[in-house]
């Protein structure tokens, strides 16, 4: 599949014509991005009747520009109240929140975009490029070599808790479990159900995602006035448009660590299935593995913001490559696009490239020009949205639970689902207010079902063996990749130690 | 470690893990139960949940038994006071609690708009202790209102609908 880079330059400027559909898909990207319980997907699935009667390359293009803003979206409420908006964003209130505390939300914003920006133009650009290489990689991750990504996934959490790497992974693999709930694919038997009829099909995400991050803390910021700590509120109150150039400036001089984890992601998301809360979290990852001071990752880090940030943004383009390139949608979001374009006689494929290059290019030049509009609309923007953080939170915290409370009724108009989100959110509280991470357990609720199918998968095509997950010569490198994975950062962890308590002794010498 | 003048009192503050035992054990609490409902099945939906499942309980061991040895050695303490701490706040976050569960009980009767209005203002006076009545009556149904028109009537989400919601249905 050669380039045509003369096409996609004449596509580049026609796109930016389109403005006048890419600015308001921005507008309610951000909107739908940022409120926990809506996403793209259910967006484009809501306008549906609408991107139906629009011309294929149009409505692709109004497609295109809502899943890249709502990537972006999700981070603004991650960052300002610790509250992502899609799990993709999980990993970012990790830094992001503790910037927001000290008084730096806009600063943290501003840092958000670039990085979102930066790294989703960036591999839109490396996507075309590398199109014909990335979209082989799906054809060599089977089963086995998927459990050893799972379960990869888990043990990143061990690794990011690195206070207590037992705790990390106590929480993962209990939100493992609570991923099991539900019927086995096979034989449809209910498991760990508790006789709930709502619980059949699987423990939903939304009602999880809002229960052990906006409910717990609604109810833990209720101690304090404010959820920014005094010195914070002094700096929110004497903060002005010199912080968000300062975020602008400390996010480019941060272009290396941009580039690699959105690089990241965008091999990630090429996984079908895989998606941008494992990118983010490998991503936030190595960023702390090779980093020089890991010790200061979770306390509002620059690069623990970037990494995350730059990597589910990078998944966006990454889930273009198998829908345009062999037809099999990357998420949830690229699968509704197949189905509009459906709708219009396009067939998805290797030969969209040959029939109709405006649309297989039109998606990726359709993103890259989102995103060069989208950083020039919402940049100015992160002033006023830092805001939100000086408000008390006797008005934040009822606020936070109930909207938060009835996202999680949206997608499947359970009132079940608003009670699970509230048993969600008391497991949540005792994890923050003992020192398990939420985002662990959510994590594990993500790849729970996930799990059990490639095993699953795996089992019956073996006829049972177990020894298969050991059979596969890239899978078994992998596996060597995770025990490396997890044990190195300790390694380094106590390393570091050692060093920092023989330094006062050198030194008294 | 300071006491309240601020000078070193030099004994190491015991660390309260038994709050931190909650989780796991109610971690090994589920996962038993699982088994419970998973022994009579066909061996593909058992295999994945007893691996994950018996690792989960190996790990929870290995918490007890460390937690088990720094007791022993006075490095910490089987206290549960980080999960309430601080106390003084324990009765408005039971009352948060209270209205949060009535807000979810009445929301299917009530619809969205009217529901979340009272909880909005009910919550908000109680954490403010009953001031700036006025703001928050303006805040609540404001909140309320344009929540209705941005979620119901702009993007027709599927929120919870009742005697409002259905009222207003013909209008907008």
């Amino acid at each position: 599949m050669e380039i045509d880079w003369g096409l996609f330059a004449d596509l580049f400027g026609r796109t930016f014509t389109f403005w006048w559909v890419i600015l308001p898909a921005i507008l309610l990207g951000l909107i739908v991005g940022a409120i926990p319980g809506f996403s793209a997907a259910n967006t484009i699935i809501i306008l549906l009747p609408m991107t139906l009667a629009m011309e294929p390359e149009i409505g692709l293009i109004f497609m295109v520009a809502l899943y890249a803003s709502s990537r972006m979206g999700a981070g603004i409420p991650a960052i300002l109240v610790n509250i992502p908006g899609t799990a993709g964003a999980a990993a970012t209130p990790l830094d992001g929140y503790p910037m927001t505390k000290q008084g730096r939300a806009q600063q943290a914003l501003a840092i958000s975009f670039v990085s979102s920006v930066f790294g989703g133009l960036l591999t839109t650009i490396l996507a075309l490029m590398a199109m014909p290489w990335l979209s082989q990689v799906a054809y060599h991750l089977h089963s086995v070599e998927m459990i050893v990504i799972m379960l990869f996934g888990i043990s990143l959490i061990a690794t990011i808790a690195a206070k207590d790497t037992l705790k990390g992974l106590i929480a993962g693999f209990f939100g493992l479990m609570i991923g099991y709930i539900g019927a086995d694919v096979v034989y449809e038997t209910p498991r760990g159900t508790f006789g709930f009829l709502e619980l059949y099909d699987k423990v939903p995400l939304i009602p999880a995602l809002v229960g052990l991050f906006a409910v717990s803390e609604a109810f833990a910021v209720i101690e304090g006035e404010s959820i920014l700590t005094k010195r914070g509120m002094d700096a929110m109150q004497k903060a002005g448009w010199q912080e968000t150039w300062e975020g602008v400036r400390l996010a480019i001089s941060r272009w290396w660590h941009i580039i690699w984890t959105s690089i990241i992601g965008l091999v990630i998301g090429v996984v079908p299935g895989a998606g941008a809360a494992i990118a983010s979290f490998v991503a936030y990852q190595q960023s702390k593995t090779f980093s020089k001071t890991p010790e200061k990752y979770g306390t509002g880090h620059l690069d623990g913001l970037v990494a995350p940030e730059s990597a589910n943004n990078g998944v966006t383009s990454g889930t273009l490559i198998p829908l345009l390139v062999i037809g099999v949608p990357g998420g949830a979001t690229a699968a509704i696009m197949a189905v509009v374009l459906q709708y219009h006689g396009v067939t998805v494929g290797p030969d969209l490239f040959d029939s109709q290059p405006e649309l297989a290019y039109g998606a990726f030049t359709a993103m890259a020009v989102t995103y060069a509009i989208m950083i020039l609309t919402v940049l100015p923007l992160a002033r006023y949205m830092s805001r939100i953080t000086v408000v008390s939170t006797i008005y934040m915290a009822p606020i936070i639970i109930s909207f938060t409370l009835v996202g999680s009724f949206v997608p499947r108009a359970y009132v079940f689902d608003m009670y699970l989100a509230l048993a969600f959110g008391v497991i949540g509280y005792v994890a923050r207010k003992t020192g398990y991470h939420v985002a662990a357990i959510l994590i594990g609720v993500i790849l729970g079902p996930l799990l059990e199918n490639y095993f699953l998968r795996a089992l019956r095509i073996s006829q049972g063996d177990v020894m298969v997950i050991f059979s596969s010569s890239l899978g078994n490198v992998m596996w060597v990749m995770l025990i490396i994975s997890l044990f190195v950062p300790m390694y380094l962890d106590r390393r570091r130690k050692a060093r920092e308590q023989a330094l006062p002794t050198t030194t008294d010498c | 470690m300071s006491d309240e003048n601020g000078q070193d009192s030099g004994k190491p503050e015991k660390r309260a893990a038994g709050a931190e035992l909650v989780l796991p054990i109610a971690g090994l609490l589920f996962t038993l139960y699982y088994f419970t409902t998973i022994i009579n099945v066909p061996w593909t939906a058992q295999v994945s949940a007893f691996f994950v499942g018996n690792i989960l309980i190996g790990l929870i061991i290995a918490l007890i038994i460390r937690t088990a040895i720094q007791v022993r050695r006075g490095e910490a303490t089987l206290s549960i006071a980080p999960l309430i701490a601080p106390k003084e706040y324990v009765p408005k976050r039971l009352a948060l609690l209270g209205l949060t569960l009535g807000y979810v009980f009445f929301i299917q009767w009530g619809g969205f708009t009217v529901t979340t209005f009272f909880f909005l203002l009910c919550a908000m006076l109680l954490l403010s202790g009953g001031k700036k009545k006025g703001l928050i009556l303006t805040l609540s149904l404001i909140l309320s209102v344009g929540g209705y028109f941005l979620f119901i009537v702009a993007f027709n989400t599927r929120f919870p609908k009742g005697p409002v919601e259905t009222m207003l249905q013909g209008v907008f």
